[in-house]
């Protein structure tokens, strides 16, 4: 907990929160300032938009702490404030609110574009009030509202203000304070991440929706230089499928074709835990086989779903066996609410090829009787990524340019 | 949609930050503006134990204007490029793309440096800045060490940081008299994450010709000898000499397997052509 000290519609607001806490719950929670709405929490709703330092910013992606000493000021500091004022008018001539929700952050918004465009068209204002929106209005009254008030201001001779009257340079909010080490969160501390990775529910079987269609897969076909009994074979130790995946690792040998396990994944500054159970079954007639498996990050509460299926046939020659190998999953919960799916998709693309390089270096392994090269304990993209992208691009460039 | 219970530093120079840095024992985050940083929080898709705050480094709002470039810090915001506070040197190519960035609210707060760290391939710093040849100046426990733009993103969400390194500033080419440049990204809402763009850079009397193809599924594909989708350097830039079907080749032998997706981006780029500035 730390104190923090804002100036709050011109008058001095202090209350002690935790450095979570960020503007709009300080607002809301400690002065009773709730004319600051909170739509969707993640910057994109543009309900909880004030001003800050006199410009406009999302109060629910910004921490108290890291404005301290800046000047806020919110829908009820703009009861005198004379742009607002002929604002309000306006919406209710325009009907430019129905329900509410939208409006202290749409008045902070229009106020920006009466305030810094000079003569904007009904597109340049759509434009600048896209990021807040309205579920009731169907803007039209909204954007008549701010172009009434922009051509009578430009009628009484009052010009655009371009930079709005910011000249620091930095996020606004900033810049205020002194230097601050370390503030604790809070006294105790309770390690909700530690937890989050035992306490994770294992389920009893993957198989459930035998018609499982993955979202996302990839195929792969690839030769390895080994007889397709020994490949066969291979594929059977689910556990030395299973660490060839990067950080993926297995509770124990199969029991009646059920194995749990986990698989760790870190991509940038997520990271995330999924513990399951894999059910694996196998067709010696056709020497193909899958790998269904499930399970839960407990920390960010997604799940993912799973399947590796693979086929083993005798290659060109007797010594060469071809393995194709299509790998498909489904994720859900805040991992895929966040991720959008091209993004989901690299990390994919990464883990699979890592996948079949260690595949095919274990199986090349298996003949020589030297012990099975090491995997990464955990997926980390970062790393796995430097070499294969720059392969790739140097690829490129040698095929375009005939040059590396 | 609150964050986990995190602790909170503001230190007041860059080494005070490094300091922090070191601790391996912690999960230490990085915030300048917050803007893409926050949501995750949020979401708690990110789960930090510490949380520097850089917002209080004068060093990391600075602009150094030198002779063949502006050197910019890490924190300086989007706005601040749009508005022009900080001297202009890339014939409007940076203030034009900071406009079209999120919405202003978020351009108050964001910062060039977050962006570029944060490494969404759809974000818009990264595709422009490399097409225009920019650097990046990181400082770690070894001291610093300056990267082309494209060479820090990684990959999606991944930045070139060793443990205990960070961006500190971004160096910014001035474009020459006769530099041309161009920008367009497909996005279906405004302000939205864009699902192509396109973006070149042509300065002559520099010797420069560069295209990117960019918000791919990865870091952008940047092309650094572009004669052959621009044209002659020393010939009148024209949308018609645009040649889509080598454009279309090179970003599938970067890897872009979907026939849409490539279109899209091939479009993207000749429309930064055709709205040439």
């Amino acid at each position: 907990m730390n104190k923090v000290a804002l100036i709050v519609n011109g008058s001095p607001a202090t209350a002690t929160v935790e450095p979570r806490t960020h503007l709009a719950d300080f607002l809301r929670e400690t002065q009773n300032l709730t004319g600051t709405h909170i739509g969707c929490e993640h910057g994109v709703c543009g309900a909880c938009t004030l001003l800050i330092d006199g410009v406009p910013a999302r109060s629910c992606i910004t921490f108290a702490a890291m404005c301290e000493g800046a000047h806020i000021t919110t829908v009820e500091g703009l009861d005198n404030d004379e742009i607002a004022a002929e604002l309000r008018a306006a919406f209710s001539r325009e009907h430019g609110l129905q329900c509410g929700y939208c409006t202290p952050g749409m008045i902070v918004s229009a106020r920006d574009v009466v305030m810094r465009m000079d003569n904007p068209s009904e597109h340049d204002i759509r434009v600048a009030m896209s990021g807040n929106l309205c579920r009731c209005t169907g803007y039209v009254g909204i954007v008549r509202a701010i172009q009434s008030v922009v051509a009578d201001r430009r009628s009484r001779g009052i010009a655009a203000i371009r930079d709005g009257g910011r000249k620091e340079l930095g996020p606004v909010g900033s810049g205020h304070a002194a230097a601050a080490i370390a503030v604790a969160g809070t006294p105790a501390r309770t390690p909700d991440k530690k937890k989050s990775a035992a306490a994770a529910p294992a389920a009893s079987s993957a198989k459930s929706d035998a018609d499982f269609k993955p979202q996302t897969s990839f195929v792969q076909s690839f030769t390895v230089a080994h007889p397709a009994d020994v490949v066969w074979d291979f594929f059977g130790r689910v556990g030395e499928v299973a660490s060839c995946l990067p950080g993926a690792s297995l509770n124990g040998e199969p029991v009646d074709g059920h194995v749990q396990g986990m698989i760790k994944v870190k991509v940038g500054p997520i990271a995330a835990d999924f513990h399951g159970v894999a059910d694996v079954t196998r067709d010696e007639a056709t020497r193909s086989g899958t790998i269904i498996g499930s399970g839960k990050d407990a920390r960010s509460n997604s799940a993912t779903k799973g399947v590796i299926s693979y086929t083993v046939k005798p290659g060109e020659n007797p010594a060469q066996t071809r393995v194709d190998v299509t790998i498909g999953f489904t994720l859900t919960g805040m991992l895929a609410q966040f991720s959008r799916s091209g993004l989901v998709q690299d990390v994919a693309n990464r883990l699979i090829g890592a996948f079949v390089q260690n595949l095919e270096a274990r199986l090349a392994h298996q003949g020589d009787g030297a012990p099975a090269p090491a995997v990464a304990a955990e997926f980390d993209a970062g790393s796995l990524m430097t070499s294969m992208i720059k392969d790739r691009i140097k690829q490129l460039f040698a095929k375009l340019f005939g040059r590396t | 949609m609150k964050p986990v219970n995190f602790d909170y530093a503001r230190p007041g120079d860059v080494s005070a930050v490094l300091d922090l840095l070191k601790d391996d024992t912690r999960l230490v985050k990085l915030i300048a503006g917050g803007q893409s940083l926050g949501p995750m929080l949020n979401m708690r898709l990110v789960q930090p134990d510490l949380v520097v705050d850089l917002t209080g480094v004068a060093e990391l709002k600075g602009v150094d204007d030198r002779k063949d470039e502006i050197v910019v810090g890490a924190c300086i915001t989007h706005a601040d490029i749009e508005d022009y506070r900080v001297p202009d040197v890339t014939h409007d190519a940076l203030p034009t793309v900071a406009r079209g960035i999120a919405y202003r609210a978020v351009r108050n707060r964001g910062t060039m440096g977050g962006s570029l760290t944060h490494a969404d391939p759809s974000a818009d710093w990264v595709s422009m800045l490399s097409a225009i040849g920019a650097k990046v100046t990181l400082r770690g426990p070894s001291g610093s060490r300056t990267l082309p733009v494209e060479d820090y993103m990684i990959g999606a969400l991944e930045a070139d940081l060793a443990h205990g390194e960070m961006l500190v500033s971004i160096s910014i080419p001035k474009l020459s008299a006769r530099a041309r440049w161009g920008y367009y990204k497909s996005c279906r809402k405004t302000g939205e994450f864009a699902h192509a763009i396109g973006a070149f850079v042509i300065d002559p009397e520099r010797q420069v010709s560069r295209a990117v193809f960019g918000a791919t599924e990865s870091r952008p594909i940047v092309v650094t000898d572009a004669r052959q989708l621009l044209g002659d350097l020393n010939k009148e830039l024209s949308s018609s000499a645009f040649d889509a079907k080598a454009a279309d080749a090179m970003i599938e032998a970067a890897g872009m397997v979907d026939a849409i997706d490539r279109k899209i981006h091939v479009v993207a780029l000749r429309r930064a052509i055709e709205q040439a500035h």
